[in-house]
């Protein structure tokens, strides 16, 4: 399992002003821990960045690179910087990964950077226009964009099939059909297509407390699927893989030790996999 | 191959709830199917309409709307006893829209009168709403569920920011309660629960998923309000087993196709027909995704919509 | 049972021809088990796989197009019970009766008002979309006539002939015989010879029954007697009758892949009361209907019955849409404020609402962001500072307001600086993030 981690994201407050400031401190902090807690690729999500991007992505690959002997995952829609930042980044320690090419033709030119720099590539599921509907959609479009990858000249080994997580708070049925496409892709290929998830957008907008046992649990059922690598907080993972026994005693139907634990897995796993309603409130019905 | 029908069974039900006194009292839901399923369980009530009349006369209500009750419209008394003995009412749903802040921003005290008038005035079962201004409503609502204490209303609505005073007030006063949440069916169970955990019944919930009027996100509302039928008959959630309110007339009597003239939009035909007809459809397809109990305007709309309840149970 | 996308993919040639259309065995094996293409497209499949895959690929109920050229109607294909689990396919389509006893200024008059139907209504354009020349008059001239007149003054429109006596049928069906009409009915007793007429004149067959079981011994012999294309009737006309029938019939053609029974429905909805007729015919729309049979199209029943169909048949995964322009909200001035969001449908709906609660007057900018939420727009590349810079200069905005300031959603705050930089002269302000902060906001502003 790669762990990619998450935490250098635009999104975050302190992220983002450090990268304004290019404060090379903060990012080097948050890259360095990710490291030390088992990350073995660094996310650099620098959003859409119209303006300056190009620089934007050589500083993060080459500030994080400084202190961390990891890849780094490109993470911007922005195709002039994700190529200035292919171009600076040291291959010694591992190939970068895009993130990411999809089946929207904007997207379609990310498979040229990704051959021509010999880059690894996410493949998103996603079309223009509307979200897949299931499993059976998002593994159609997971084959056009193999059959481009082909065509670009980009292997399949290269290729990371992205489902797209989405919010369990508003798009609860996709939890479950996100498990089914990952199972679908590897079935796709031989050897079987890697995959990855943006893991923690399953539990966004919802509580604090909540939200480290949806993305544990979640991880752990994305890994008895299949799952090849997540974009995810390293720390979080690690604590979920030391509580894969618990989640696989449930599974297997046997009583745990630990009753509270039990319940927390229990009602995670039936909001999960759709058998009752997500609310805020969950744990405590 | 011969054919065998696929019958469901439910696990769960949807509560009956009783509002009113006496011989006038009104009970919907309990049904253990999805709408007009009787072919595979039991629909024991049928859907509750409400006619809704205001405390401030209807000046916002476009024109073919204000038409049906010239004469009565500028006295809330006289509006409810015209809609229980005249059309016949099975229940009213009285917003005090001139509680609102932008509006008359009538006070507490005013709400209670015109509350207690009405209240004296008919027997019928009587919804009582306030303005939908979060802040405002738990002053004005927490005064009139107290006057019209052991009445067995219903008042509404709570929300997400003013819930508890609501709810407390409802409680104390032996009231009914509509929750509302906008157009979420998370939220909407969230809601029910965090009403639940104070202490309050959870079947004298009724849940308002927010409504919509036909053309203007009707797809919406009538996707939330079957899933949540869903969900409290196949997954037995008792959280999502109140009865539904669709608040029909307030969302269809401000859209173009219910205001717009026929001189204006020939090709849209007659502006009366197609306001009714507008009412009615949007009242049918809620009902058919899971609505209980509507709140609408139009005597013909409404006489529409019994029609078709008629035939559909 | 069906298939998934990588058993069928095993059946395929793998050559990767492209000759289906698709680039390659795996991706047309894909759309195959989304039961989104037809396996006649691969000209190269083996015999042997064509008869494991034909079973199990066809779709529950059976696709069929009605009528011929621009107008034609495309029926079946439905996957689903409720329309949030997946998009309802194909919606269904409106017939307005024209019975024969009409003389003929009446006939022409609903044929006139069928032709001139057409409305559009958020980009689409909707229609009465069929007629159903009914023999009432038992007499086979008088139908003939009837269908005569039709075929001349809707020459376009598909057209359902609607008799039980097969020489009546035969007479009328022949004007159509190019432009797949439906022939409606077949019953017990004259299955044979409605089947022989659909068959030579490449009609679709509308079979009438008494109840499901009926229906379904019926639908089995006409397949026998060689047609495959037919629309189902199980005699229900009662409200009550018609959600418990239709709902039959989709379940087990769904849930069960219950052939007989796979086959668009056709609902009569024909009353005296129009007003009763269309919430009937709205529960026909709601509840898997395919052809909806009317007595009367008034212009303000079409409209309801279309908007109502448009609903229930959008997407519910792809996000519902405004049109990109600037809205007006209440009466604004040239210094009103001046708001931008995406064209979410949702976000439009519930910004102005907002704004309207807060009786401010307003110009709303709304954006084309492919039906995405704001910081899902953001986050995708469609709302971003040189993309809403590039459409506030288009908009013209500029001459119809004083001071040229747009107020941005809270959530892409950060988007703001770089506004100001590709739109020299403009002062960006930060609004709220969440919508119901916009009346407070508004109203500081103009107090
Ligand atoms: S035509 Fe047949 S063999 Fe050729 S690519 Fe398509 S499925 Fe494969």
């Amino acid at each position: 399992m790669l762990i990619i981690g998450e935490k250098l994201s635009i999104i975050a407050k302190r992220v983002r002003e450090a990268m304004m400031k290019k404060d090379k401190g903060p990012i080097q902090e948050i890259a360095t821990r990710q490291w030390k807690e088992g990350s073995g690729m660094i996310d650099a999500n620098i959003g859409p960045a119209e303006d300056g991007g190009e620089d934007l992505m050589q500083w993060m690959v080459t500030t994080i690179q400084e202190v961390v002997p990891l890849p780094i995952c490109l993470d911007t829609t922005n195709a002039s910087a994700l190529e200035a930042g292919l171009k600076v980044h040291n291959n010694e320690w591992g190939r970068p990964l895009i993130n990411s090419t999809s089946n929207d033709p904007e997207r379609f030119p990310i498979l040229e950077l990704a051959a021509k720099y010999n880059s690894q590539v996410i493949g998103l599921t996603v079309g223009k226009g509307g979200l897949p509907a299931d499993a059976e959609e998002r593994a159609g479009i997971a084959a056009e964009i193999m059959a481009r990858a082909m065509e670009y000249g980009v292997p399949l080994e290269d290729i990371y099939l992205d489902p797209l997580v989405l919010q369990i708070a508003t798009s609860q049925d996709h939890a479950v059909k996100v498990i089914e496409a990952i199972k679908m892709f590897q079935e796709m290929n031989d050897p079987p297509m890697k995959t990855v998830v943006g893991l923690s957008n399953i539990s966004n907008g919802c509580p604090k407390h909540v939200r480290p046992i949806l993305n544990k649990y979640y991880f752990l059922m994305l890994m008895n699927a299949g799952l090849t690598s997540a974009i995810a907080d390293a720390h979080e993972m690690a604590e979920a893989l030391n509580e894969k026994k618990l989640l696989d005693d449930v599974l297997a139907g046997k009583e745990i030790d630990d009753a509270a634990k039990m319940k927390e897995i229990k009602k995670t796993l039936d909001v999960i996999m759709g058998n009752t309603l997500y609310a805020h409130s969950y744990l405590e019905m | 191959m011969a054919f065998t029908p696929t019958k469901e069974t439910y696990a769960g039900k949807v509560y009956a709830v009783t509002i009113g006194t006496g011989d006038r009292a009104v009970t919907f839901g309990g049904e253990n199917v999805l709408p007009f399923h009787s072919f595979e369980g039991t629909t024991p009530n049928r859907p509750l309409i409400a006619f809704e009349i205001q405390d401030v006369p209807p000046s916002d209500w476009p024109e073919n709307a204000q038409k049906a009750f010239e004469g009565v419209s500028d006295d809330p008394v006289k509006w409810a006893k015209y809609c229980q003995d005249e059309l016949k009412a099975r229940a009213i749903a009285l917003r005090l829209v001139g509680t609102h802040p932008d509006r008359e921003n009538r006070s507490p005290e005013d709400a209670v009168k015109t509350v207690k008038d009405v209240l004296a005035a008919v027997s019928i079962p009587v919804i009582i709403l306030g303005s939908n201004h979060a802040e405002k409503d738990t002053s004005i609502l927490v005064a009139v569920a107290e006057a019209a204490k052991d009445r067995n209303c219903i008042i509404g609505k709570a929300q997400e920011a003013n819930y508890k005073t609501i709810a407390a007030a409802a409680m104390a006063n032996n009231h009914k309660l509509i929750a509302m949440s906008e157009l979420d069916i998370n939220l909407s169970k969230q809601l029910n629960i965090l009403i639940t955990q104070m202490g309050f019944d959870k079947e004298r919930v009724i849940t308002d998923p927010m409504c919509s009027a036909l053309g203007y996100g009707l797809e919406y509302t009538y996707s939330v309000m079957e899933r949540i039928r869903l969900a409290a008959l196949t997954q037995n959630d008792v959280t999502m087993q109140q009865p539904l309110l669709g608040d029909v007339g307030m969302y269809v009597w401000k859209v173009k196709e219910t205001t717009a003239s026929e001189a204006d939009l020939p090709q849209w035909g007659s502006a009366e027909e197609r306001g009714i007809a507008w009412e009615a459809e949007t009242a049918t397809a809620l009902l058919i995704s899971g609505a209980e109990l509507l709140i609408m305007r139009h005597p013909k709309a409404v006489a529409a919509v019994e029609k078709i309840i008629e035939e559909l149970i | 049972m069906a298939l998934s996308g990588v058993e069928i993919f095993k059946l395929l040639p793998k050559t990767n021809c492209k000759k289906c259309g698709h680039p390659t065995c795996l991706a047309f094996a894909m759309k195959l088990a989304q039961r989104q293409a037809s396996l006649d497209s691969c000209p190269d499949v083996s015999e042997e796989a064509k008869k494991i895959l034909g079973e199990a690929s066809a779709p529950p109920v059976r696709p069929i197009t009605f009528g011929a050229g621009d107008k034609a109607v495309k029926m079946g294909e439905e996957t689903v019970l409720f329309r949030h689990d997946k998009k309802f396919v194909n919606p269904c389509a409106f017939a307005i009766e024209v019975k024969d006893t009409l003389s003929e200024a009446e006939v022409s008059g609903l044929c006139e008002q069928v032709v001139s139907s057409e409305i559009d209504r958020v980009g689409q354009k909707l229609r009465i979309d069929s007629i159903m020349i009914t023999n009432a008059s038992g007499d086979a001239a008088k139908l003939e006539a009837a269908a005569k007149i039709v075929a001349a003054k809707a020459p376009a429109v598909p057209v359902i002939i609607n008799t039980e006596n097969p020489q009546a049928a035969e007479a009328a069906i022949k004007l159509f015989a190019d432009k797949r009409p439906v022939l409606y009915g077949a019953n017990a007793s004259n299955a044979e010879a409605m089947a022989a007429i659909a068959k030579n004149n490449k009609a679709i067959l509308g079979v009438v029954a008494n109840g499901l079981e009926e229906l379904s011994a019926l639908t089995e012999k006409v397949k026998g007697l060689g047609v495959e294309d037919m629309v189902i009737d199980s005699g229900a006309r009662k409200a009550k009758d018609i959600i418990e029938h239709n709902t039959l019939i989709r379940r087990a053609a769904v849930k069960k892949n219950f052939k007989p029974l796979g086959y668009p429905v056709i609902n009569f909805m024909q009353r005296e009361d129009s007003l009763h007729e269309m919430l009937l015919a709205g529960v026909g729309i709601t509840k898997y209907a395919s052809i909806i049979v009317l007595s009367s199209i008034e212009k303000w029943k079409n409209l309801v019955l279309f908007t109502l169909r448009q609903n229930i048949y959008t997407d519910p995964q792809v996000p519902m849409q405004v049109e990109q322009k600037i809205y007006n909200i209440g009466e604004p001035k040239p210094e009103s404020p001046f708001l931008i969001t995406t064209n979410f449908s949702l976000t439009y709906f519930i910004v102005s609402g907002e704004i309207e609660n807060s009786k401010v007057p307003c110009r709303l900018a709304v954006m084309d962001c492919e039906g995405l939420s704001v910081l899902t727009a953001w986050a995708a590349g469609k709302f971003t500072a040189s993309k809403i810079a590039q459409f506030i200069t288009e908009s013209g905005i500029e001459k119809e307001i004083a001071t040229k300031e747009l107020i941005l959603p809270g959530y892409v705050a950060i988007l703001s600086g770089s506004i100001e930089d590709k739109l020299p002269g403009w002062k960006v302000t930060v609004g709220p993030r969440e919508a119901n902060a916009l009346p407070a906001f508004l109203k500081t502003r103009t107090a």
